[in-house]
């Protein structure tokens, strides 16, 4: 009995050992997200993967580490937000408080403008380089609507900017045609 | 996509463009010194492993069949065709005993494929160890303490006489040196005739629950 655990024990480290060498990827996550401290973010992250290791995808654990990592952001930034314990039905107002640091002043405007879900479609794919299949994965739907959206976004983004450019001002706010971003 | 100006540009603003430089310094190891998902655990029961060797002796037997002649002349000279492995069944049905209201389930193995020497025997010692397993799980439920009593002698006899347990490290297709006449299962040296042991003593003593779990794990579909 005790040589099986310890055998169970063994493979299960086997395994995380492959997902915990994601753990810069979700640092980096983290950090482009605005987390207040990356590092205890990942760490909760990987701490997590290892108590649900049976529900981490064993091909590519990415989305899956990406997606709790998100999910905990938006925790942290509802914790830190003014007047902490907003609704969690506020995600758009949460996910403001979310933001990367030290953006062009455009492009930072130009991605506030989007919603939540449009702007996380659009920076798995530029900042973490994720294909569309692991960034449909993260976000917990499937590539053919992930495709679409982010072409949407895309056009939206490129719209915000366009506009910031004519006008010198900040674009139109699309979150409110775009409540729940699809 | 990756020629769209947008993206490109958001590409390039990417306020850490290079993997994040982490200090694990001893985080892996504090998160593995927690527990791990106890749902791992099911899947790697010697139970479920025991019913897992046979799905996988048979899918091997099935794999050979194609190539059984051949195989049986070039490489496995010492494999033996369906006819024998049949008669090692038959064989072994007249030294092992099966509980009241049991029988024999036929023995199918693909006309062209080709076993190690004792399969059949090994299957019918598997077949009456669960049979005995089940036979004793319904006598607990049922309150029959004689049919326990006989189960658990059956059942001890049988680990004692038709089990063997392969060396430390050999190889899966392990045949002792001297074959035993009575039929025979070789186990692994896995810890798993240790914990079938336990399991009938919780039994006996009144918990059931891994007897059980082991009746239906390895019952024949």
């Amino acid at each position: 009995m005790g040589m099986t655990l310890e055998l169970e024990r063994r493979s299960a480290e086997e395994r995380f050992h492959t997902v915990f060498a994601h753990l810069g990827a979700v640092t980096s996550y983290a950090r482009r997200r605005g987390s207040k401290d990356a590092d205890a973010l990942a760490a909760e992250v990987m701490t997590i993967a290892w108590r649900r290791l049976a529900d981490v995808p064993r091909d590519d654990a990415l989305p899956w580490l990406y997606a709790t990592a998100r999910n905990l952001v938006l925790a942290e930034a509802r914790l830190s937000a003014p007047g902490a314990g907003a609704s969690v039905h506020e995600p758009e107002r949460v996910a403001a408080t979310a933001e990367p640091p030290e953006l062009d002043p455009a492009l930072a405007q130009a991605l506030r403008s989007l919603s939540a879900l449009d702007r996380e479609t659009l920076l798995l794919v530029a900042w973490e380089d994720l294909t569309p299949s692991q960034a449909a994965k993260a976000l917990g739907i499937n590539p053919t609507a992930f495709r679409v959206r982010l072409l949407r976004a895309r056009r939206r983004l490129r719209a915000s900017l366009d506009r910031f450019a004519a006008d010198g001002r900040p674009p139109a706010a699309l979150t409110q045609l775009d409540v729940e971003g699809t | 996509m990756k020629k769209d100006s947008t993206l490109l540009r958001l590409r390039k603003a990417n306020p850490y463009p290079l993997p994040a430089t982490v200090d694990e310094g001893d985080l892996l190891a504090r998160i593995t010194a927690q527990p791990p998902d106890s749902r791992l655990r099911r899947r790697v029961t010697p139970l479920h492993r025991r019913g897992l060797v046979l799905g996988v002796s048979f899918a091997v037997m099935a794999l050979l069949a194609s190539t059984a002649y051949a195989l049986s002349t070039w490489v496995f000279s010492s494999a033996v065709k369906p006819d024998v492995t049949k008669a090692e069944y038959r064989r072994a049905q007249d030294e092992l005993r099966l509980p009241p209201g049991y029988s024999w389930p036929v023995l199918y193995v693909d006309p062209n494929s080709v076993t190690s020497p004792g399969a059949g025997g090994g299957h019918a010692v598997l077949i009456s160890q669960n049979a005995w397993e089940c036979y004793w799980a319904k006598a607990i439920r049922n309150g029959n303490t004689a049919a326990q009593r006989r189960a658990h002698t059956e059942l001890s006899t049988l680990l004692a006489n038709n089990i063997l347990v392969a060396p430390i490290g050999a190889p899966e297709d392990w045949r002792p040196p001297n074959p035993p006449d009575e039929p025979y299962a070789v186990f692994a040296h896995d810890g798993g005739l240790n914990w079938i042991r336990q399991t009938y003593e919780l039994a006996a003593t009144g918990n059931p629950r891994r007897l059980r779990q082991s009746c239906r794990a390895n019952s024949p579909r």
